[in-house]
C-alpha cells in the first residue's frame, strides 16, 4: 500500500505557509512600531522618574509581541538584538551610546538581551503549536465530513463523486477518480472528474500527465484518484498526509459497499436455492397421494379382472408405471433433502446382518421371482450407522442389480470385516450384465443414465445411485462400482467405518 | 375365516386411499365404517361396535396420537396405524402409545389384509373362551409353554432362559409388531427403555439358533426404525 513512493518532494513546511501570508515588510513594520512604541513608553517613563528596569521591562513586552505577531525563530533573534540595543542607547548612561558604563549595565543589558531571545522563542514555538494544532483539527473535521458523507452513499459511483469532490476541495484543482470493477479492471463507467471552481477551460485541456494514487482495498485495488502532475508538486506534507487519509477512508467505504453486496448476492442465492429445494419438495410430497391412489385402485382392478382378460395386462402397465413414479418421487425427495443437509444421520450402534436382512425381506417382498443370497460374519458386527438410510442404500444396490438380471441369475449380498478391522465392507453382487467400462467413472453421477442400455428396458432416472453415494460419503465411508473378476456381473462395494471418528480419506 | 361380523372403522382423510381399503375389506366380507377426520372416529367409537380401528397419522384435524391416547383409555380395540414414508418416530411412538401394528403407505390389499388378519386373531384369543395355549407354532417353529421347550422342525433346541422369554413375547403376539421399547420393558424391566445393544445380542445369539440363515431371518425379521415381527405365515 506504498502510494506514496512517488511523492513530490517539498520541504520548507508550515513556514512557506507563512511567507505566503505576511510578506518581509509588513513583519518589519510591525517590529520597529513596537519597538518605537516601547521606547515612547520608555521616554515617558523617564519623565514620572521611574526606575530603568521598569523600561526593560516595557522592552521585553515589545519583543513578546513582535515575536507573537511576527513569528519566526529568526525575527525573535533580531528584535532580541535591537531591543536590547536601543534600551542601552537610549536609556542606559552614557546616554545614546551603545557603551555601558557600570557593570551593572552589561548584566542588565546581557540578561536582558537573553530574556528577550527565550520569550521570542518561546511565543514563537507556542504560536507554531497552536497553527499545526488548528491544520490538524482542518484535517480532521475534513476527513470527518468526507467519512459522514461516504456513509451515506448509496454505491460506488456516489463513493468516487465524493471522494474526488473532497480531495478537489481539499488541493484545489482537477481531480478525476477511476473505481475499478470486481475483477479489478477500470470501469470506464465508474470515473469521475472534478475542476475547481476557479479553473479555466484551457487547463483542463492541457493537462498531459497525471499522477495516480490507488484506493487500495482489503484484497485488490479498488480504483485510482489521479491528479495532474504540476498539482502534485505542488502539495505539502500536510495535504499528502490528509490526502492519504481521505483514499484509506474511501478504500474502506468501497471495500464495505462490496462487502454488503456480496452478502445481498449470497442471502438471494441461498433464498433461491431453498424456494427451488421447497417447490421440488412440495411437488413430490403432493404427487405421493395420488400415486397411492392410482396404485391401490391398480390393484382393486387387478383382482376384478381375469387373467385371461386381455385388460390384465394394461392394468399391470398402469401399476407399474404408477409404482415406477413413486420410486422416483421418493428418491428426488430423499435428495433434496440431502442436498439441504436436512437429512440428519442418527447414528446408532445397529446389527450389519439386520439392515442387510430388512433390505433383503423388503426387495423379495416386491419381486418374489429373484433369489438373494446373503453372507454375513458368524459373529455379530455392530455399525455405528443410520439404519434406515443404510438400508435404503441396500434396497437401492439391490434393485439396480434385479434391473439388470433374469431372475435365474444369483444375486449376492455379503457383510463383512475389513482385515485391519477399521470398516465393514457391504457389497452387492450380480451376475447379469455387468456395468458398461464406459460407464463405471460416472455411475454415481446425479441424473446418469447409461447410453447403452436396452430401450425397452424402462429406465431409471438415475437417482438412485446417487443417493447410495451421498448417503455412504455421509457416514464417512465410500462406495465403488466395479465389474466382478470371475465372471459376468457387477458388483457395488461400500464401507462404513467402526469407529465414530474414523473416516475413509485419501 | 370366522369374521363374527367384526367391523372396522377405517379413518384416512384422502378419499381414494380410503376407497380402496374399503373396496379390499368389502371384497374378503368385512363390514366397515369409513371417517376422515379424528373427531368424527372417536364418536363413532363411542357409539357404534367397531372391532378394529385402521387410523392415518396424518389426520387433518387431531393428530394420531391424541386419537390413540383418547382410545386406549376406555378401548383394547386393536389400532393399526397409516403412515406415510418418512413418519418412522411418529410409527414408533404410536406403537408405544398403544397401537398394534402399522401399514405404509403405499400398501397393497395384501399386507393390509395379512394385517387384519393377525388383528383379528388376537382379538379372538381375547375375547373367545379363555383356553391357554399351551402349544404354538409358527412355520417349522414350536414352542411349547408347559414343558418350556423350542423346536424347530421336530428337533429340541436349547435356547437361554431370556431367549426363551423372548420367543414367548413373540409367539403369543404373533404376526404383530413388536417395538424395541415393548421387548425391551418386557424382557428386561421398565428401566432399560434405550438399552438397544442388549437386545441386538440377544436378537442375534437366537437367530444364530433358529434361523438357516441369521442375515436372511425367516421367522423373526427386523422392522428397521421400528422393532420386530415373528412372521407366520
Amino acid at each position: 500500500m506504498n502510494f506514496f513512493k512517488n511523492a513530490p518532494e517539498n520541504g520548507k513546511g508550515i513556514q512557506d505557509h507563512y511567507s505566503a501570508m505576511a510578506p518581509f515588510l509588513i513583519r518589519m513594520s510591525i517590529m520597529f512600531s513596537f519597538l518605537l512604541g516601547a521606547s515612547l513608553i520608555g521616554y515617558s517613563f523617564k519623565a514620572l522618574q521611574l526606575q530603568e528596569t521598569n523600561i526593560a521591562i516595557v522592552y521585553l513586552l515589545a519583543v513578546l509581541l513582535t515575536a507573537r505577531y511576527t513569528g519566526g525563530y529568526l525575527f525573535g533573534f533580531w528584535v532580541s538584538l535591537f531591543a536590547a540595543f536601543i534600551f542601552n542607547f537610549l536609556f542606559m548612561e552614557p546616554y545614546y551610546t551603545f557603551s555601558v558604563n557600570t557593570p551593572n549595565y552589561i548584566i542588565t543589558f546581557t540578561i536582558m538581551a537573553i530574556t528577550a531571545f527565550i520569550t521570542s522563542t518561546l511565543t514563537t514555538h507556542a504560536k507554531q503549536n497552536a497553527l499545526r494544532a488548528r491544520e490538524r483539527e482542518e484535517e480532521a473535521k475534513a476527513l470527518y465530513s468526507l467519512t459522514n458523507r461516504l456513509t451515506d452513499a448509496a454505491d460506488i459511483p456516489e463513493i468516487a463523486d465524493i471522494a474526488a469532490s473532497a480531495v478537489c476541495e481539499m488541493l484545489n484543482c482537477r481531480v478525476g477518480c477511476v473505481c475499478f470493477d470486481e475483477s479489478g479492471k477500470p470501469d470506464e463507467a465508474f470515473s469521475r472528474q472534478f475542476s475547481p471552481k476557479n479553473g479555466t477551460p484551457e487547463e483542463a485541456a492541457s493537462q498531459k500527465s497525471f499522477f495516480d494514487w490507488l484506493i487500495s482495498g482489503r484484497d485488490s485495488t479498488l480504483g485510482v484518484i489521479r491528479i495532474p502532475m504540476d498539482d502534485a508538486k505542488r502539495m505539502t506534507p500536510t495535504q499528502t498526509r490528509l490526502l492519504q487519509g481521505m483514499i484509506e477512508n474511501t478504500a474502506l467505504a468501497m471495500d464495505r459497499f462490496h462487502a454488503s453486496e456480496q452478502r445481498r448476492k449470497t442471502n438471494e442465492a441461498i433464498v433461491q436455492e431453498r424456494y427451488r429445494g421447497n417447490l421440488l419438495q412440495a411437488i413430490s410430497h403432493d404427487l405421493r397421494t395420488p400415486l397411492t391412489g392410482i396404485m391401490g385402485t391398480a390393484e382393486m382392478l387387478l383382482t376384478m379382472t381375469g387373467k385371461d382378460d386381455n385388460r390384465y395386462d394394461l392394468i399391470k402397465e398402469i401399476y407399474g408405471d404408477a409404482d415406477w413414479l413413486h420410486s422416483l418421487v421418493e428418491n428426488i425427495l430423499s435428495l433434496t433433502r440431502l442436498h439441504e443437509g436436512k437429512l440428519v444421520l442418527h447414528k446408532q450402534e445397529e446389527a450389519g446382518e439386520e439392515v442387510i436382512g430388512a433390505a433383503v425381506h423388503h426387495v423379495l417382498h416386491l419381486h418374489p421371482e429373484h433369489d438373494i443370497w446373503v453372507t454375513a460374519p458368524e459373529e455379530l458386527l455392530l455399525i455405528p450407522m443410520d439404519a434406515k438410510l443404510i438400508r435404503q442404500v441396500l434396497i437401492n444396490l439391490l434393485d439396480n442389480a434385479i434391473k439388470h438380471t433374469k431372475p435365474e441369475q444369483e444375486i449376492q449380498v455379503s457383510l463383512k470385516k475389513e482385515n485391519s478391522g477399521n470398516f465393514a465392507v457391504f457389497s452387492v453382487c450380480d451376475h447379469g450384465e455387468g456395468i458398461d467400462a464406459s460407464d463405471i467413472s460416472n455411475i454415481f453421477q446425479m441424473f446418469y443414465t447409461s447410453a447403452s442400455r436396452r430401450n425397452d428396458v424402462k429406465l431409471g432416472v438415475g437417482l438412485g445411485l446417487t443417493i447410495c453415494e451421498a448417503i455412504v460419503k455421509a457416514h464417512g465411508g465410500e462406495i465403488k462400482a466395479r465389474n466382478r473378476e470371475n465372471g459376468p456381473g457387477a458388483e457395488f462395494i461400500f464401507t462404513l467405518p467402526l469407529k465414530e471418528n474414523f473416516h475413509e480419506s485419501k | 375365516m370366522n369374521l363374527n361380523n367384526r367391523k372396522i372403522l377405517i379413518v384416512e382423510d384422502d378419499k381414494q386411499i380410503r376407497n380402496f381399503i374399503s373396496y379390499s375389506l368389502d371384497q374378503e366380507g368385512f363390514a366397515y365404517v369409513t371417517s376422515g377426520a379424528g373427531q368424527g372416529a372417536l364418536s363413532i367409537l363411542l357409539s357404534d361396535q367397531i372391532d378394529i380401528m385402521l387410523l392415518d397419522l396424518g389426520l387433518p384435524d387431531l393428530d394420531g396420537m391424541e386419537v390413540i391416547k383418547k382410545v386406549r383409555e376406555w378401548s383394547e380395540l386393536p389400532i393399526i396405524v397409516v403412515s406415510a414414508r418418512d413418519q418412522d418416530k411418529e410409527k414408533a411412538a404410536a406403537l408405544d402409545l398403544g397401537a398394534d401394528d402399522y401399514l405404509t403407505k403405499p400398501f397393497s390389499a395384501t399386507e393390509l389384509l395379512a394385517r387384519i388378519r393377525v388383528a383379528l386373531r388376537h382379538l379372538n384369543q381375547h375375547n373367545g373362551p379363555d383356553k391357554a395355549q399351551n402349544h404354538l407354532q409358527a412355520g417349522d417353529l414350536q414352542i411349547d409353554f408347559e414343558k418350556r421347550l423350542v423346536y424347530l422342525e421336530n428337533q429340541e433346541v436349547h435356547v437361554t432362559p431370556m431367549e426363551y422369554s423372548l420367543l414367548t413375547l413373540f409367539f403369543k403376539n404373533m404376526g404383530k409388531v413388536l417395538t424395541t421399547r415393548q421387548i425391551l420393558t418386557e424382557i428386561w424391566g421398565i428401566h432399560y427403555g434405550n438399552d438397544t445393544q442388549a437386545l441386538r445380542a440377544l436378537m442375534a445369539g437366537l437367530r444364530r439358533k433358529i434361523e438357516k440363515n441369521p442375515a436372511k431371518p425367516r421367522y423373526i425379521i427386523t422392522e428397521i426404525g421400528v422393532g420386530y415381527r415373528l412372521v407366520d405365515e
